[in-house]
């Protein structure tokens, strides 16, 4: 008997090993290495920028030539660098890739997810907003929120554009090209490319994206500054480039910056959380004008909606956001609002796995990196999958968050002039399988966000259209099923977010890159 | 001297007492009660005889209890608080449980718990609870030594139990979850000394291994991006001690327990963020029970009993009261 024992013991802990071995990987990035690009764009430094005037605004001049002394000593410290590289330093080039806007823009949604934390209530039932001027608080600056999260990665996107577009100018007015060109004894941990290498393409990026991100995440400046120094470095560690196109592109990087910064601090984001007073009179002035009133039904009652001015930050590439926004909702009590109504009894009272499935899979609620922040994974696994260089990259990511941004300032000016009352509110006694935002209903943000970049995602990448617009109707059904939204929320969002596109469309289809 | 068939009795009533316990235990381990997982691990520990004695060959146990627990406040990483957006949570609990006999010293144990959740009103979340049959458990302990020692008997044990998801229930639903929808097995390690006068002491310790549980979503933050629907759920360590007294012929008995859980890994709720199966877990109860041998009325018992969660990491300050009935059969 004892025997048999051991012997059923032996077999459990052979079973614990098998299960313990077959547990699935839990990856914390894309998993893509270095890649050719689909084309080099040399034309790119004629493409119109976003916020410079011209792609030679800031100005670079020209490198030492190739044969000169000065080059040559520099190839000759990259050499010894490379041939004493540790494992881990090799690992940080390999993980960098040479489209690193992609890690960037992995990190810019890992900081959302780790902000986008809403602030509780204090003991004695007042609530505390973060304060970019203390950011320790608590609570801690930002409140990375889907209106906070668009704007801050629409800012980072064009900024990492405009330098990537400024650093094309220079690299094919210049032409010096990558070290392993002059020295065929120096290795490319990348796949070689003809791209010339002054000034560092990846340089700009990591110097942008430091310092674009550190503004937008005040507390995150080290962290960030650690980054940005192995990205730095990974560009000599894979023989991409000499210290010298590491220079010329960090210099464009921090002017361009000083460029983007100038805009977003006067953008009007300061005010769009905000005091109580005002708050009041907007719902105040909706009741007057509609009869109805969004109320906050959380426990203590915050006092103010999320971001109700956000609707007057200044917009990217439409005119007015009144240019955007839809006609009124129906009433409530209307014939056509008690049919939404019954639609939401009804998906709540018959639960299905396939709609619970539907709600949170594009739940992106608090502690995630919001539903911009889930169409960028999306726009960065199309990068990869049709190898997007990286200026390429930056133009797909700056339209499509331009977009996005601008349909969360028109999705918002809507929610808070049309003021309308979430379901919870509007239906006794009605439950939800999702949490629902602390603002008013119409349109919904998730479609609004989602339609916008949809329509910019299927332009850049055709064969994907289909496949976008599939996402983003789900995206607005999934708020639906989730119990928070109405029908029309999710439907006439829809319909803003492409009305929203169409501008940026315009626009991007005019800039000279689709010429080429 | 105890009659064996009082003390197969008492015995097995127990075990499903402490099933019982260790069930609620499991309950709270995570923040809102993601309990049954470590049902394999409790059953076992739950089997364990304050005489130490097992049951018989082809000798069969049915058990049924009730539970309900609730709390009101939580730790939120070490920090207590309330929370007002889901307010007062309860979470009750219905098993049946069988207990077979298929050596003397060799029994198996399998339970279904279904598991219901909700928020008392009012609440500033108006979310929905969950409800559904949670995991199927199983166990088997085995006997290792029984002996005489001084004025009393010395038993050692060990037990290795497995628990699986039945249905589809969302572990990433907290604090409604019922479960934390992940296979867990357990090995556990039991020792007790009884004196004939009734009283006894009991320790036991386990370690709880667990899998991954699929949330419906690819991302999510655990100190980090993580780009997978797979959530890692924290193994775990498990401390048991008992003292208890046999009263009134064999017929009652009452008993004071310490449990504590300490997760081996994982992280902490956020700041008023809802917690998540990667939550590091740990937890101290204190509890008491009693259990009531109906002597007209053949194999037949009935039990109660009252935890509290004392302390805790990641966890619900949760009590619970549960009461149930068990009747003995052969097979």
């Amino acid at each position: 008997m004892k025997k048999s024992l051991r012997i059923q013991f032996a077999g459990l802990c052979l079973v614990l090993l098998a299960v313990v071995s077959c547990e699935h990987d839990l990856p914390r990035y894309a998993a893509f290495s270095d890649y050719d690009f689909s084309g080099l764009d040399e034309n790119a430094g004629s493409w119109e920028p976003i916020l410079l005037s011209t792609t030679d605004h800031i100005e670079i001049g020209a490198p030492d030539d190739a044969e000169s002394d000065a080059y040559q000593e520099e190839l000759d410290e990259l050499k010894s660098e490379i041939e004493n590289l540790s494992s881990g330093q090799r690992k940080a080039a390999e993980y960098w890739t040479n489209n690193p806007i992609l890690r960037w823009n992995e990190i810019a949604l890992e900081l959302a997810a780790k902000y986008n934390l809403i602030p509780g209530p204090n003991p004695d039932g007042t609530y505390t907003l973060p304060n970019p001027a203390t950011p320790d608080g608590p609570p801690a600056f930002p409140f990375a929120h889907p209106a906070y999260t668009s704007r801050a990665l629409a800012y980072l996107s064009v900024a990492q554009y405009d330098g990537l577009l400024t650093a094309w100018n220079y690299k094919y007015s210049y032409n010096r090209l990558a070290p392993y060109h002059y020295d065929n004894t120096i290795p490319s941990l990348y796949a070689q490319t003809s791209l010339p290498a002054y000034p560092s393409d990846g340089a700009v990026i990591a110097v942008v994206s430091r310092d674009i991100l550190t503004a937008m995440f005040p507390l995150e400046k080290d962290y960030l500054a650690a980054r940005a120094e192995e990205h730095l470095n990974s560009l000599r560690w894979s023989g991409a480039n000499v210290q010298s196109d590491i220079v010329a592109g960090s210099y464009i990087g921090t002017e361009v910056t000083k460029v983007t910064m100038a805009r977003a601090a006067n953008d009007g984001m300061k005010k769009a959380q905000c005091p109580k007073p005002v708050s009041d009179s907007i719902k105040a002035s909706a009741f007057a004008r509609l009869g109805w009133q969004w109320e906050n039904l959380e426990v203590p009652v915050r006092p103010v909606g999320l971001a109700p001015l956000f609707c007057r930050v200044q917009m990217w590439n439409v005119p007015n956001v009144e240019d955007v926004r839809p006609g009124p909702p129906p009433a409530p009590g209307s014939a056509e609002f008690q049919v939404a109504a019954k639609e939401l009894q009804d998906i709540q009272n018959n639960m299905t796995e396939g709609r619970r499935k539907i709600a949170n899979w594009w739940q992106d609620g608090l502690g995630t990196y919001t539903p911009p922040g889930h169409w960028n994974r999306f726009a960065k696994e199309f990068m990869i999958k049709y190898r997007q260089n990286p200026v390429r990259s930056a133009r797909t990511f700056a339209y499509m968050n331009m977009a996005i941004m601008d349909a969360g300032i028109a999705c918002w000016d809507a929610k808070y002039f049309y003021h309308y009352p979430r379901p919870i509110q509007a239906i006794p006694g009605f439950k939800t399988i999702l949490g629902t935002p602390n603002f008013p209903s119409y349109t919904s943000g998730h479609s609004t966000f989602s339609a916008a970049a949809s329509e910019v995602l299927g332009y850049v990448f055709p064969a994907e259209a289909e496949q976008c617009e599939a996402w983003a109707l789900e995206a607005a059904e999934s708020r639906i099923y989730g119990g928070i939204h109405w029908r029309f929320d999710s439907e006439v969002g829809i319909q803003q977010g492409k009305d929203v596109a169409s501008y940026t469309l315009e626009r991007m289809q005019s800039d000279g890159a689709d010429n080429d | 001297m105890n009659s064996p068939v009082q003390i197969r009795l008492v015995h097995q009533c127990d075990i499903l007492k402490t099933l019982i316990n260790t069930y609620m235990k499991s309950s709270t381990k995570s923040i809102f009660f993601t309990l049954a997982l470590l049902c394999g691990a409790y059953i076992a520990q739950a089997q364990t005889p304050s005489d130490a004695m097992m049951m018989r060959q082809r000798e069969s146990c049915f058990a049924l209890t009730y539970e309900r627990g609730s709390f009101d406040e939580y730790w939120e990483g070490k920090l207590l608080r309330t929370n007002e957006t889901i307010a007062d949570v309860s979470r009750t609990v219905v098993m049946p449980m069988v207990a077979i006999g298929i050596l003397d010293k060799l029994n198996f144990y399998i339970a279904v718990p279904y598991v219901k959740t909700e928020s008392t009103e009012p609440n500033g979340g108006k979310l929905r609870g969950a409800k559904g049959f949670q995991d199927l458990n199983l166990a088997l302990k085995y006997e290792i030594m029984n002996k005489e020692l001084g004025k009393g008997k010395l038993a050692v044990l060990a037990a290795g139990g497995f628990a699986t998801p039945i249905t589809n229930y969302l572990s990433d639903y907290r604090p409604y979850s019922i479960g934390n929808g992940t296979n867990e097995w357990s090995l556990r390690g039991i020792v007790q000394y009884k004196l004939d006068m009734g009283l006894y002491a009991r320790i036991a310790g386990a370690h709880l291994f667990r899998g991954q549980t699929k949330a419906e979503r690819d991302y999510y933050y655990n100190n980090g991006s993580y780009y997978t629907p797979w959530m890692d759920v924290p193994s775990a360590w498990e401390y048991n001690g008992v003292i208890g007294m046999w009263f009134l012929d064999n017929t009652l008995k009452l008993e004071a327990s310490y449990y504590s859980l300490k997760s081996t890994s994982g992280d902490d709720i956020r700041f008023y963020n809802a917690a998540q199966p990667t939550n590091k877990v740990n937890f101290d109860q204190v509890g008491v029970s009693v259990q009531y041998y109906i002597k007209p009325v053949k194999g037949l018992g009935v039990l109660a009993y009252y935890n509290q969660v004392i302390e805790g990491r990641n966890m619900p300050k949760l009590a619970a009261f549960g009461f149930g009935g068990t009747y003995q059969f052969k097979i």
